[in-house]
């Protein structure tokens, strides 16, 4: 038998936590009495933080970034027009998991919170009596949803499960307050530590723990890829294989929420592909926006370029994760779901998505479910939201969808194609959740036409009105000449105006 | 000697504690109102009283673990040395070295920065501080200055060790339940 290197090991120190996790729970699921319900169809979400479909080759993205996300579509209903509800995580997870708008669910600020009056109406509540519900989130954002959502799962795995290094301090409190107060307060990383003793002991202690270790790992050129400003360092293949044996160990049937950091920021691939995509290709320059961040054009090129590569990066270890599901033919007994929260673009002046903006590349996300046994790729083109994902899963399942939900069911999988419904995405990052929304960017999408309206923005109201069926760049802003616009601008007002009652004006 | 009696007054421990408390407490509470403002748009009342609540316990944590230092070197040291100017001794060790915390933590700004260049002054800062704490023995004004100025921060501890006891107790309380 070879001896086991020391990257071995350190493989297997990933494995850890969740292995831990997976062995207090194990006993506690066992004994519960699932196996009368066996038949039932597992439902795994894979959720990639900050996936654009802009740069998705599988929809029809110039650069071959997503060979592997194309082998899956072969066996799944694919939706073209799908967009995320809105722009950046917090709204973007909030209403894929509540099946509700940002106006709704109050998830609407950095680091927000679902509405307390809310934290029942989630998508794992209606799982409960005959699935076992285990989530897991590298993005701290999206965990402090699922800590609010605790009583409904079964397990929740820590955002540091699977990695290489970290120092989440409170990593197993199931209270979103302590990591409030400890991981994105007192110990954060990424600004002066605000506790001033342990605090900043922690921070040079695990800076002097990363620059060790990291020089062990040189198949990261650019270093480990890591959760944002959080201490979380990771290898995308650790975490694949870390999903991939929570899976061999639960119980079916099962519903598992996995929610990965990446491509989000920063964008660290392999050695493999940093060389990758040194083509010629150019993206189509587009004017700034006057909300924009004023980056430089060859920057964005260079941050898209970036951003490609580590989606090829992703894309070819979603690709072992695909085999490894069928050599163990979970396919036949199972929904599994390829999603995003919200998209990354890098045109117009800005890089990333913290931005007011609803441009495509930043709401437009993939949508790919694929039905137990299905091996034949479907196409959707009609528009679909995010806020459509929590109904579908609860129809295909055998549950009744519940009134509150704002969604409607996917096309192919219980819906019909509606050119004439009007879905929405919605950045009001900077108003308080309790008041009704005073500057926001709201998105309407109706058949080809995509309204956008920027109220209260530097002094002013603006509308841009696109066709996205001609025009699917958002080159050619229509709203001073097409005749579409004056109903289109009277429904989106009269939206924004319906959802405000209930919230005094500030 | 023994070493209950080599421990200096509680009143002149209160004095360099109070000292240590400003400048750990200030800290925090700093953080905490600059947060505050984004917490408040999303967080209600009670949220935000237990992000309170863990920032003091900790901070009650930490005031004690650098007061041991000058505790320790009261204990440690001949009397002449450091007991008998406790105050002004204790605060010339504690407060250099905090000042010298905060810088560090200023650099640490990005997540690949080590802030070599300034741990690098450790050394100097350590001696600085031992020559300060030296030096208030031979002056007298800047022994009194120290004293009066920890004098006048021990009104604080009125404030900040009930708050603490109470934090302690909504941190257990928010454990446990």
């Amino acid at each position: 038998m070879a001896k086991p290197t020391r990257r071995d090991f350190l493989k297997l120190a990933a494995l850890a936590p969740g292995a831990l996790a997976l062995s207090t729970l194990a006993p506690k699921l066992l004994q519960q009495n699932k196996s009368s319900d066996a038949a039932r169809s597992n439902v795994i979400i894979l959720l990639f933080d900050a996936m654009s479909a802009t740069n998705l080759s599988l929809y029809g993205y110039e650069r071959d970034t997503t060979p592997n996300f194309k082998r899956f579509a072969k066996r799944a209903n694919v939706y073209h027009a799908h967009d995320s509800a809105g722009n950046f995580t917090t709204p973007g997870t909030a209403s894929f998991l509540t099946g509700t708008y940002p106006w709704t669910h109050r998830a609407i600020n950095a680091g927000g919170l679902i509405a307390r009056n809310m934290l029942d109406k989630n998508l794992f509540r209606f799982f409960d009596k005959e699935y076992t519900r285990l989530a897991y989130s590298q993005n701290l954002w999206d965990n402090y949803f699922l800590t609010q959502f605790a009583p409904r799962l079964d397990a929740i795995l820590s955002p540091a499960a699977f990695s290489t290094l970290s120092q989440i301090s409170s990593a197993d409190l199931k209270d979103p307050t302590f990591y409030r107060a400890y991981d994105d307060f007192l110990f954060h990383s990424g600004n002066p530590p605000p506790s001033l003793l342990f605090g900043l002991a922690s921070q040079l202690y695990f800076r002097r723990k990363y620059f060790t270790q990291s020089a062990s790992h040189t198949d990261y050129p650019n270093g480990m890829p890591r959760a944002g400003d959080y201490p979380i360092y990771f290898e995308l293949k650790n975490i694949f294989d870390g999903v991939l044996a929570t899976l061999d160990t639960l119980p079916a049937p099962y519903l598992t929420y996995f929610h990965f950091w990446s491509p989000h920021a920063p964008y660290r691939p392999t050695r493999q592909f940093t060389e990758i995509f040194n083509d010629k290709f150019k993206p189509i320059r587009k004017a700034e926006h006057y909300l924009s961040t004023k980056s430089a054009q060859s920057q964005l090129n260079t941050r898209r370029h970036s951003y490609d590569r580590y989606v090829a990066n992703l894309d070819a270890e979603f690709g072992r994760l695909m085999d490894a599901f069928e050599e163990r033919g979970i396919f036949e007994n199972s929904y599994v779901v390829v999603t995003s929260d919200h998209g990354e673009m890098f045109e117009r002046g800005t890089d990333g998505h913290v931005t007011p903006m609803l441009y495509d590349p930043v709401i437009h996300i993939p949508l790919m479910i694929s039905a137990p046994g299905q091996n034949t790729r479907t196409d959707i083109t009609s528009p679909t939201n995010s806020v459509d994902v929590l109904p579908t899963l609860l129809h295909v399942t055998g549950h009744d969808v519940p009134d509150w939900c704002e969604g409607t069911l996917l096309p192919a999988l219980g819906g019909k194609d509606d050119l004439t419904r009007s879905t929405f995405s919605l950045d009001a990052k900077t108003n308080p959740a309790y008041a009704a929304l005073k500057t926001v960017s709201l998105a309407m999408r109706k058949g080809n036409h995509k309204l956008t309206y920027y109220k209260n923005y530097a002094g002013k109201d603006t509308f841009e009105l696109y066709d996205l069926a001609n025009d699917p760049q958002e080159l050619t802003e229509l709203s001073a000449s097409d005749s579409n616009m004056a109903p289109l601008k009277d429904e989106l007002l009269a939206k924004l105006d319906a959802v405000n009652q209930k919230y005094p004006a500030r | 000697m023994a070493i209950s009696k080599r421990f200096p007054a509680w009143e002149q421990v209160a004095a360099v504690y109070a000292v240590i408390v400003v400048v750990i407490y200030s800290w925090t509470l700093l953080w905490f109102f600059w947060k505050y403002s984004g917490w408040a748009y999303f967080m209600n009342i009670v949220e935000i009283a237990n992000i309170l609540a863990d920032s003091l316990t900790i901070n009650l944590a930490e005031s004690i673990v650098v007061l041991l230092a000058p505790l320790a070197a009261a204990v440690v040291l001949p009397q002449k040395w450091f007991r008998n100017d406790f105050v002004a001794r204790g605060v010339a060790l504690v407060l250099p070295v905090l000042a010298y915390m905060i810088y560090i933590a200023y650099q640490l700004d990005h997540e690949l920065d080590y802030p070599s260049a300034a741990l690098d002054w450790a050394p100097v800062v350590l001696l600085a501080t031992l020559l300060l704490v030296f030096a208030v023995g031979r002056f007298s004004p800047l022994r009194k200055l120290l004293e009066a100025f920890a004098d006048r921060t021990t009104v604080f501890l009125y404030l900040s060790i009930p708050v603490s006891l109470l934090a302690v107790v909504a941190v257990i309380v928010q454990l446990v339940f």
